[in-house]
């Protein structure tokens, strides 16, 4: 499917929501959300005054600390919570537009399954509340994607937690969703499967379709995403792209064979690194890295190996956080 | 599909795998079989000449068959009416709660489904499973005696479509029990409750003299007269079913006060449901 038919609303319904392909897929301004309890005073807030753009087409990462706001934000997304003020767009109108939410896959939390169904029932009854026309060969084709071919006359009951899990993608997966929202999707499943729903997640962003995952292992969002929000305190407190999120300003790492000289390579800029061979060097532009490369590899040095020295999302998470404390 | 039948069929889904339905079904099966092969009626010219059950007979004055079945039938609809509705609240307290649970309930309002819709399913779904039960029930006991005494009667279709209105009352107070707090056993309590205050309520003109005057009876004829009269209701149904003439000066009344308090409890329901954060 290509991403302009990704755009389309879904087969059966009778009117469709105006959508454009320009607009981003999320769009909050000024979100808020304060839970109140009865007898209580004042009440809890989990969101405050979040703003956030998702672009169309991208695959977003909102990672935070426990407490952050994350499923709430989720939830307001969707419908799910009321916020208390702000507002929400998603593809274009209100999550609380139906032919909006047909459109959208989600995968909660933690999922609750109908255990005593199996997992193509349960699959026909969401494509039935999603409004598609009847198709016999749909569940199989979902279930055989997410590698649960083999399971499909079995109860739900019977199914480990990385099957449910996987079974609960499927869903999210029914309807060919514009926009996915997951969270925790890898929860439960192991590192083979893990890979797979990667792969899963990486095929349907290159089709067009707009990921937004939330997940607490950071490696994963990482390799799927390309832009990232860190949330805490229900505050965006950092955005962009993951490259530029994790980029260690002008700092290169690079390694040299053994025998280079290390007086000579510290004349030419280069400071040694923790591991044998390894050194630092600053460089502002591509042409500057290239000069002090140059005088390396004059005085005798050989390069095996130049990456940007970056910082993982594991640092920019932390060093965002503590800042914003 | 609309999303309200697809939210009914989830619920009917729901309620066939669960065993003791199942088991119910089988019980109610059984129990009309039995019947069915041990009991046996003579009638001649209209009456009720002799009748065996398990193979003794049955002393009964000469009686013609209509006559003869109105105990019967009158006994089968107080059966099916409180036995329906008990049995009903036991079995049904935990759907909505359900679907309400954590991890359910956002996935379903993630859907292409309104939070009316979801409730409007839910009702939908349990009236069916109680109609369809009633249905049963009372068309193979209808079967049976018509085929046995040659005596047919649409009573008691009348009277457990009665008893079903009822359980509908007593369904919505649980529903919207389901609304504001996720517990099935909450949801059979509020059930329980409001049978037991309906049945009061049907007789609350025997009861007024038995508070004194000023505020008990104030406070007794006020919380009363909100309550749906389901002993009424189950009354009429019995006189239905017996083809006897009817107690209640307006079954028509009776009818729109049940239905009113139903859709009143639903209404609240709605309200809270619709305002709610999961």
């Amino acid at each position: 499917m290509s991403a302009s038919s990704r755009n389309r609303p879904p087969p059966g319904s009778s009117t469709f929501a105006t959508v454009n392909s320009q607009a981003p897929a999320i769009e909050v301004r000024g979100l808020r959300k304060t839970y109140h309890r009865a007898f209580r005073k004042g009440g809890s807030e989990a969101l405050r005054g979040m703003d956030l753009t998702v672009p169309h087409g991208s695959a977003f990462g909102l990672i935070g600390p426990n407490g952050a706001g994350k499923t709430t934000f989720i939830k307001s997304i969707l419908g799910i919570v009321q916020p208390t003020e702000g507002t929400v767009r998603v593809l274009g109108g209100t999550p609380e537009d139906p032919r909006i939410r047909a459109r959208i896959g989600y995968l909660p939390e933690r999922l609750h399954l109908p255990g005593t169904w199996t997992a193509p029932a349960f699959l026909a009854t969401v494509a039935r509340l999603k409004g598609l026309p009847a198709d016999r060969a749909m569940p199989q084709r979902l279930l055989e994607r997410v590698g649960l071919g083999d399971a499909v006359g079995r109860r739900i009951g019977g199914y480990s937690k990385g099957m449910r899990q996987r079974l609960g993608l499927a869903a999210a997966l029914v309807g060919e969703p514009a926009l996915l929202v997951l969270d925790e999707p890898t929860d439960g499943i192991d590192p083979m499967g893990r890979m797979e729903v990667r792969r899963i997640l990486q095929e349907e962003v290159q089709r067009g379709t707009t990921l937004f995952l939330n997940s607490h292992l950071l490696a994963e969002t990482e390799r799927v995403c390309d832009r990232v929000a860190i949330l805490a305190g229900g505050r965006v407190v950092r955005e962009g792209r993951l490259e530029d999120l994790a980029r260690g300003g002008a700092r290169w790492l690079v390694r040299f064979a053994p025998g280079a000289s290390a007086e000579a390579l510290a004349e030419a800029g280069f400071h040694r690194g923790g591991a044998e061979g390894q050194y630092h060097v600053e460089a502002e532009d591509p042409a500057a890295l290239n000069v002090a490369l140059d005088r390396a590899r004059a005085a005798g040095a050989l390069m095996v190996e130049l990456r940007r020295d970056g910082a993982d999302l594991e640092s920019v998470l932390m060093g965002t956080v503590e800042a914003a404390a | 599909m609309s999303p309200v039948l697809g939210i009914a069929g989830y619920v009917l889904r729901e309620a066939l795998s669960r065993k003791f339905i199942l088991a119910f079904i089988v019980g109610i099966t059984l129990v009309l079989t039995v019947v069915a092969l041990s009991l046996r009626i003579e009638v001649v010219d209209g009456a009720l000449a002799a009748s065996r059950l398990f193979g003794e007979e049955l002393r009964t004055s000469i009686r013609s068959v209509d006559v003869a079945l109105r105990p019967v039938y009158r006994a089968a609809a107080f059966l099916v009416f409180y036995g329906g509705i008990l049995f009903g609240i036991v079995a049904c307290s935990d759907f909505a709660p359900s679907l309400m649970s954590p991890g359910r309930i956002e996935h379903l309002l993630a859907l292409p489904v309104q939070r009316w819709q979801l409730l409007t399913g839910t009702f939908l779904g349990v009236m069916t499973l109680a109609l369809g039960g009633t249905l049963y029930g009372t068309t193979g006991l209808v079967l049976i005696f018509g085929v046995k005494a040659g005596y047919w009667t649409a009573g008691p279709f009348i009277a457990g479509l009665l008893a079903c209105v009822g359980f509908a009352a007593v369904y919505a107070v649980m529903l919207t029990t389901a609304t504001l707090v996720r517990s099935a056993a909450l949801c059979a309590a509020a059930g329980f409750v409001f049978l037991v205050g309906g049945v009061i309520a049907g007789y609350r003109q025997k009861l007024m003299p038995f508070f004194e005057e000023g505020i008990g009876r104030n406070a007794f004829s006020a919380v009363t007269l909100v309550l749906p009269r389901l002993s009424a209701l189950a009354m009429a149904g019995g006189d239905i079913a017996a083809s006897a003439p009817l107690e209640v000066r307006s079954l028509g009344l009776l009818l729109l006060g049940v239905l009113v308090f139903g859709f009143g409890a639903l209404a609240l329901g709605f309200w809270r449901f619709d305002g709610k954060d999961y």
